[in-house]
């Protein structure tokens, strides 16, 4: 039998902007603030997992573990940083939990930082005395007339879905709305201040039919979690929760593929399979999950991915985010703490804070935000359009 | 030749793919064609991804297609102007899709409706493709409309 892994501790920064913290800094703070929730000491920790710090020079030759191992004093048995898009959290803490159940470390510290203003920087020197060029992660025939981002990507795919199942742009605001509502009582989210779906339809058009409330918003922000084995859990903590299973899917395509014509962008394959294999993996349904975190950069995939998770036929979340089936006290609770529209979205780190709203439900600490009687969650992020997704299943055990 | 001045980002041109570009200028839309498979394939590779045969020949496309869908973009990367449409469109032949700008209004496009290529000179030596509707007429786009009117419009469609 493979070790059981459970998550321990975490630690956060609230998202924001951070002009004047270095990455190192938040980095340290947040190992700092995670170590103290588990309530052990650095010497414990043999595993060490980041994700790219985006300003950093040494970025692309991954030595971010190495510096902060060096200036917190951590001799780490197992190092490494995880770059795949936005699931390189989740695949960060998916490397610690293999580390774990093959016996190589016992407990394992997860984390990320990220600011969004050297990232801008970063942008503003390669483009520095140079022809403005095309975002070079999307095919050369694609470059001419795309951005940098890939919201149009997004807001293709909510086109298309209104085209096919009739949404409109009013059930797009409805999921900003209630992310809004639920981030209220999130200490970490960045923007709290009520909004209705008014408020939504008449903010800035960006990429039509994605207007300013219905995106995220690249924040700096912050955050570890520890994991741990089974054995060593229980010297920690009484209320441990476990990662059940993971489920995996890339669907061989990068953004929205040049390459063919059968890449929906209504139905997201990658989400579909991953959850799928998360189940089978885990023994579990869809309704057996009490609360779910999903990686919706935008509100029409608020709609799309929750129907491709399982919880609902295709088309029916339209009528979902009408009824308050993904509130909390709903059929499914979805994106209790705001989801990436509310509480900001520092891609390198969601899927950190994702896990941490999961493991708050579980251990009963979610206050306000507390989903009656929630004992198993789920995590899903994605990379590229939903090119890859990780679904993570935790579950509160003994 | 005249050079049009409408505004775009560098595309990357890898040697496998001059062909394609050539082509354009040209005014030929081209896919390839692997010779060991017969594979026809879009946008250009340097090896067959079917087979990863590497001997590679060109074909003509009919530079019609689908819009498979599109958005208006109002927050363009520095060097375009703001707002145009870009959409992705399938080929009509199925080998992939085309995501580019789209020269007509929002209040013109229909998801699913049939388009066309366009070709335009934007340097010396790169031309680059755009699409309209086939059923479109020939202006320049000019829709500059306001957000109320299609907020207005589309809760008039929905009653």
């Amino acid at each position: 039998m493979p070790r059981r892994v459970a998550v321990v501790g975490y630690g956060c920064v609230n998202i924001g902007n951070y002009p004047e913290t270095s990455e190192d800094e938040l980095a340290s703070d947040v190992l700092c603030l995670a170590l103290e929730n588990a309530g052990i000491s650095k010497e414990d920790v043999n595993g060490l997992i980041t994700t790219p710090n985006l300003k950093n020079t040494l970025m692309d030759s991954g030595l971010q573990a190495s510096i902060i191992a060096e200036q917190m004093r951590i001799a780490p048995t197992s190092m490494a940083e995880i770059s795949c898009g936005g699931v390189a959290a989740g695949l960060a803490i998916k490397h610690a939990m293999n580390e774990i159940m093959l016996g190589y470390i016992d407990v394992a510290i997860c984390y990320g930082a990220e600011r969004e203003r050297s990232m801008r920087e970063r942008l503003a020197a390669q483009l520095l005395g140079q022809p403005p060029r095309g975002p070079e992660f999307l095919d050369p025939t694609a470059q001419p007339f795309t951005g940098f981002g890939i919201i149009w990507a997004y807001a293709c795919s909510g086109r298309r879905y209104m085209h096919e199942f009739g949404a409109d742009e009013e059930h797009f605001a409805m999921a900003s709305v209630r992310n809004r509502k639920n981030a209220a009582h999130n200490p970490w989210a960045a923007f709290k201040e009520p909004i209705g779906v008014e408020d939504v339809l008449n903010s800035a058009t960006l990429c039509s039919p994605i207007k300013l409330l219905d995106s995220c918003a690249s924040l700096d922000g912050a955050a570890a979690v520890i994991l741990a084995s089974e054995e060593r859990a229980k010297k920690i903590t009484d209320t441990r929760v476990y990662v059940k299973a993971v489920g995996e899917y890339h669907d061989n395509s990068c953004c929205v593929p040049t390459d063919r014509c059968d890449k929906s962008l209504t139905t997201f394959v990658a989400a579909r399979e991953a959850a799928k294999e998360a189940f089978r993996r885990a023994k579990l349904k869809p309704s057996d999950i009490d609360v779910a975190e999903i990686y919706a950069p935008f509100s029409p995939q608020e709609l799309i991915l929750p129907e491709d998770l399982g919880w609902f036929e295709k088309g029916e979340m339209i009528k979902a985010i009408e009824d308050g089936s993904t509130e909390i006290g709903g059929r499914i609770p979805i994106n209790t703490d705001g989801g990436l529209l509310s509480r900001g979205h520092p891609s390198m780190v969601t899927p950190f804070y994702e896990t941490i709203n999961i493991v708050r439900q579980l251990r009963n600490e979610a206050g306000k935000l507390q989903v009656d009687k929630a004992e198993t969650g789920l995590m899903h992020c994605e990379g590229g359009t939903v090119n890859n997704c990780i679904v993570f299943i935790f579950q509160r055990g003994d | 030749m005249s050079v049009s001045n409408l505004s775009f980002l560098c595309p990357t041109i890898t040697s496998y793919a001059r062909n394609y570009w050539e082509g354009l200028k040209k005014r030929k839309l081209k896919a390839q064609k692997c010779n060991k498979c017969g594979e026809v394939f879009f946008p250009p590779r340097a090896r067959c991804p079917k087979c990863l045969g590497k001997q590679i020949s060109w074909v003509e496309l009919s530079g019609r297609g689908e819009l498979y869908s599109w958005s208006e973009i109002h927050i363009p990367p520095l060097a375009l102007e703001k707002p145009y449409v870009l959409g992705i469109i399938d080929l009509k032949e199925k080998v992939g899709r085309i995501i580019t700008r789209i020269d007509a209004g929002p209040e013109d496009l229909k998801v699913g409706m049939e388009m066309k290529i366009n070709y335009v000179d934007v340097e010396e030596n790169l031309t680059l493709c755009t699409f309209k509707p086939v059923a479109c007429s020939t202006r320049k786009s000019s829709h500059s409309n306001s957000k109320q009117k299609r907020v207005k419009e589309r809760l008039s469609q929905r009653t």
